[in-house]
């Protein structure tokens, strides 16, 4: 099979996988989210107190250990780290504040916009606006300065931190899990482990990244990355027509607001970051499985970022943003075109 | 019809910023070649890699010595 018809047959098993995990019980329009999911598990682990978004979510988990499992196998597995981690981390954070101001990352972005949520394809015009934006700053020479070769060992830690938590979260009751709201709506444990499993190994083989695949697009004219996501889309929106979950609408849908401007403004600090930190949440969590210790730290950014966003009232409801929220947003577009202008490469 | 491949180098680098800088040395030496996505069989990593035909590899080496370009690897490639 050609290279091209193998990114159409990926795209189309990750969205099938999203299928899976919506009809098993899933949030609506939320069957796989990173940014939500990461959140659910910084509240299962009492990092935040919001009630309603707690649970240790075995996708996350099964999403780095099948990257992991299949870069071991593959002889693809590499520990690196060193770009400028404290940087990475903030990009973690920021990442975080800009997807719960729209509610969302760029994977739930393309699952609403194939739910019929129109809000989804405002925030879409966000993201490529800062996903080009990032790339701008790429061809002006931002750099975070190059990975080097760690112990093999380090890139263990990060999956073996998250093997742990499942079996604390099945074996024990440490975490705590809602009882209403999104954080209580899951597939069952088996399903959602394998689904997160097998999704990371088909991410991790196709290099599925949303950041990357509009940076592409802009910087080599290159489209096979949005030939995957293009084609998630089409599997899920398939799924919803046949499940009866399109609705083409604004208003009411589901963990979603309609306020477009931070819609807009929310993913367009998600693109950002994404570009300027070499992946979009998905990739990060892929990355650090295949032993990227840099993409390890935006990840414990991203973690630390959902316990900032709800301890501090930044993330937004089906109600709308927040004032703290609103500020919040637009102080990280600040601090992203900052960094854009200062970390330059370095001139021999 | 499926395109012909023929023999390329392909120059990998530490980071996308060294890609693009080599995007921008070539542009100003008339080398050749353009940006592509690092080949698969190369790397699991989703960077920028330099994609010339392989005759052009003396003349690249030539750009990224003169211009202190960090690269990676260079690999020769059916593509």
């Amino acid at each position: 099979m050609s290279g091209k018809k193998m990114l159409v047959v990926w795209g189309v098993l990750l969205g099938g996988i999203g299928a899976v995990l919506a009809f098993f019980g899933n949030p609506g329009n939320m069957a796989f989210c990173i940014a939500c999911f990461v959140r659910d598990m910084a509240g299962a682990a009492r990092f935040h107190q919001a009630a309603v978004v707690q649970y240790m979510r075995p996708e996350i988990i099964g999403l780095v250990i099948g990257s992991f499992g299949i870069s071991l196998v593959t002889r693809e597995y590499r520990s690196t780290g060193g770009s400028s981690p404290m940087i990475r981390f903030l990009l973690g954070i920021i990442t975080m504040i800009g997807a719960l101001v729209f509610l969302g990352c760029p994977l739930r972005m393309v699952l609403r916009m194939a739910g019929g949520d129109l809000n989804a394809y405002v925030a879409f015009v966000g993201f490529v606006l800062g996903a080009a934006t990032g790339s701008y700053f790429l061809k002006k020479g931002f750099s975070l300065g190059r990975a080097y070769d760690t112990q093999k060992v380090s890139g263990y830690v990060l999956p073996g931190i998250l093997a742990l938590l499942l079996v604390f979260s099945v074996m024990t009751t440490l975490f705590t899990a809602s009882t209403e709201g999104p954080g209580s709506m899951h597939a069952p444990a088996i399903i959602s482990l394998a689904a997160g499993l097998i999704f990371g190994a088909i991410a991790q083989k196709a290099r599925t990244c949303f950041a990357g695949g509009i940076r592409d697009a802009v910087l080599m004219k290159n489209f096979d990355l949005l030939i995957v996501i293009g084609s998630l889309f089409v599997a899920m929106l398939v799924y919803n027509l046949a499940a009866g979950a399109f609705h083409l609408s604004f208003a009411g849908q589901p963990v979603a607001h309609t306020e477009h401007i931070w819609n807009m403004l929310g993913m367009y600090t998600v693109g950002l970051a994404a570009v300027l930190a070499g992946g979009c949440p998905l990739r990060q969590l892929i990355l650090a499985g295949q032993g990227s210790g840099d993409s390890a730290v935006y990840v414990a950014g991203m973690f630390i970022g959902a316990a900032i966003c709800h301890n501090f009232g930044l993330a937004s409801s089906g109600n709308g943003t927040t004032g703290a929220g609103r500020i919040a947003c637009v102080a990280c577009i600040i601090i992203l075109l900052a960094l854009g202008i200062v970390c330059k490469r370095e001139k021999k | 019809m499926a395109r012909i491949k023929t023999e390329k180098v392909v120059i990998t680098f530490h980071t996308t910023t060294q890609a693009m800088y080599m995007e921008q040395c070539c542009k100003k030496e008339m080398g050749e070649g353009r940006l592509i996505p690092v080949p698969r069989q190369i790397s699991a990593g989703c960077g920028m890699a330099w994609c010339a035909p392989s005759q052009a590899r003396l003349e690249l080496e030539q750009i990224i010595k003169t211009h202190n370009i960090e690269v990676e690897g260079v690999y020769e490639l059916l593509l």
